[in-house]
């Protein structure tokens, strides 16, 4: 895969293009400031981009502001945004235009190399790839709500599913089969009111919209 | 002409309650003369104290009369009278305030029984307004003199009790102090926190997941299962240390506070909370910023009201209001609770966090105030003095 990266950070600049490299993906082109980012982009229109969402130079939410630019310019261009802390906020704006192709993903995953590797295929394929941790808030806050009703095996597969695995990874994390997953999956949507057909990205938008509904609001 | 008595009565009520105050004054002065003597013939020293702080009891129950009727704060500024009695009596007789407030006294001897005059005003006004204005409907004049003298009275006093520029300045000093020294204890207790916390949490992890990584290298040749366990339980500390750094981080300054500014914050905060809060921060979302810390304050009590609605209230639903004001940036958080919030005497019920808000918006200079009588609705107001 051709890869754009951005991160000011040069140590884990380096240890991001090791990475990549070693797992045979190829690098094409590095950002280290914001201007960078959109015409790196443009010129190499590269299978993913890794964005760091604080950048130079006003070490804000840039990485995440020139995500969705790029989202504009390039539309389907995978993108997976690394951040030192998570906000479902900014999932919410990420999200806004579709979950297809897109990442959220705290830097300590990097660590865990085989789970960051399987997230960046991912998405790079067109699927979605979101922080447990945003999902876990998601889930935590939302008492009194149908969710309330779910089984904890149930509650696990909402979570997985949150975060965009597919069934197969779902079945193989869980050490459950195929079937069961599908039947849990069944149920949740059973419980939730949702429309049982959905799958991949669909069904991750309509989960999280779901849990951003289920205390009164929209997902913007 | 209903109104006009009805307004008269009222000022009435008012220059009454002065002339009261007046006659009472009359009988202290008799206390006050014994005192002085008694003081030069250093019998009655202790009196002295104890007399000014009558006279404060005194003025200060004429300032609230007054503040009563024309609705505007009349400021007070005394130095507290505490200690052995060698300083009470040196506060006693140098606070600027005493001399204020014996003027005010002397002058009201003369102008205290002002009210008296509202007696023959009543018959004559009811009798002359009452054919002029009820019968032949022009305006009255006579019962709104009785107005005009709680006016002049309260002006009168208004005038001479209002503290000299030096007493308000010690009093601004007295003021600064406690705030300054609440501000510096509140932040060292910060520091020990996070200290406590880095050094329990990340620390501690950093030192095993070192320590496994050490191990590792050992068992590296000799048993690479073991080594690769080793490495496993060393990621795992990676991980829960950068989880705490995180946790710490945000304890220090939201993120995204220095991301999204103000208004972004609590935008988010409003949707990662239990409630359906409704923001209003337009204002906010173009302009100058606030300093940091005015922003870190405000960012502060919004989070803390929060949780108590959510905690406390037992109310579905929050409204947060950001606004610029001309001085600063105000904060209004308010939720349909069930109240309770404050105390009857005005103190802050258990467990709610709103001694802290106070401390840290004291800290800036600013206002806080909560109102939250029992059944709703709990109200809690900042104003932070910026400049924009």
């Amino acid at each position: 895969m051709r890869v754009v990266i951005a991160e000011d950070n040069a140590l884990l600049r380096e240890g991001l293009v090791l990475l990549l490299t070693s797992a045979g993906h190829e690098v094409v082109a590095v950002a280290v400031a914001e201007p960078e980012i959109l015409p790196a982009l443009l010129a190499h229109r590269p299978d993913i981009a890794v964005l760091d969402v604080r950048m130079p130079p006003g070490f804000r939410d840039e990485g995440l502001r020139a995500a969705l630019a790029a989202r504009r310019q390039i539309p389907g261009l995978p993108v997976l945004v690394l951040s030192q802390y998570v906000e479902e906020a900014y999932a919410a704006e990420l999200l806004g235009g579709g979950a297809s192709g897109i990442g959220y993903l705290l830097k300590d995953r990097v660590g865990r190399v085989e789970e960051f590797l399987d997230a960046l295929d991912r998405v790079s394929a067109g699927g979605t790839a979101l922080d447990p941790e945003v999902v876990t808030e998601l889930l935590t806050r939302r008492r009194g709500t149908p969710l309330d009703s779910l089984t904890p095996r149930e509650r696990e597969v909402l979570t997985l599913m949150a975060e965009g695995h597919d069934n197969t990874t779902i079945a193989a994390t869980l050490v459950i089969t195929e079937r069961a997953v599908s039947k849990h999956i069944g149920n949740v949507f059973l419980k939730l009111g949702l429309p049982p057909t959905d799958v991949g990205h669909r069904r991750v938008l309509a989960v999280l919209a779901h849990l951003n509904n289920a205390a009164g609001r929209s997902l913007e | 002409m209903r109104e006009t008595v009805r307004r008269a009565g009222r000022a009435t009520v008012q220059l009454a309650l002065a002339v009261g105050l007046t006659a009472f004054s009359f009988a202290f002065i008799t206390v006050l003369l014994i005192t002085a003597i008694g003081t030069v013939a250093l019998i009655g020293s202790w009196l002295l104290p104890e007399a000014v702080l009558l006279i404060r009891r005194i003025a200060g129950a004429k300032r609230s009369l007054v503040a009563g009727w024309t609705r505007q704060e009349i400021p007070e500024a005394y130095q507290p009278i505490t200690g052995p009695l060698r300083d009470r009596l040196r506060t006693a007789v140098r606070d600027p305030g005493t001399l204020v407030d014996l003027r005010w006294m002397l002058a009201n001897y003369a102008y205290g029984l002002l009210g008296l005059l509202a007696l023959p005003l009543w018959p004559a006004g009811l009798l002359l307004d009452g054919a002029w204005c009820g019968l032949l409907r022009h305006r009255a004049m006579v019962l709104p003199l009785i107005g005009r003298l709680a006016d002049l009275d309260a002006a009168w006093s208004a005038a001479l009790l209002k503290p000299s520029p030096k007493a308000l300045l010690a009093k601004r000093v007295e003021q600064l102090t406690q705030t300054r020294a609440g501000a510096i204890a509140a932040h060292s207790a910060e520091l020990r926190r996070i200290e406590r916390d880095l050094h329990d949490g990340a620390q501690a992890r950093l030192v095993s997941l070192s320590m496994r990584i050490g191990l590792a290298k050992r068992a590296y040749e000799r048993d690479p299962e073991a080594g690769r366990r080793l490495l496993d339980e060393a990621q795992e500390h990676a991980e829960e240390a950068l989880a705490e750094l995180r946790h710490v981080v945000r304890g220090i300054h939201p993120p995204i506070l220095t991301d999204r500014g103000l208004a972004g914050a609590v935008l988010a905060l409003a949707a990662s909370g239990g409630l359906d809060v409704n923001v209003q921060a337009d204002e906010l979302e173009d302009g100058p910023r606030a300093p940091v810390a005015v922003e870190s304050a405000a960012y502060f009590v919004v989070a803390e009201a929060l949780t108590n609605a959510a905690k406390h209230s037992g109310s579905k639903q929050a409204g947060v209001s950001l606004t610029r004001t001309r001085t600063g940036l105000r904060v209004v958080v308010r939720d349909e609770g069930k109240g309770g919030a404050v105390t009857a005497d005005g103190g802050d019920a258990g467990g709610t966090g709103l001694p802290g808000m106070r401390r840290r918006v004291a800290a800036l200079d600013g206002i806080f105030v909560v109102t939250s009588p029992v059944g709703g609705p709990t109200i809690i107001e900042a104003e932070l003095p910026c400049a924009w």
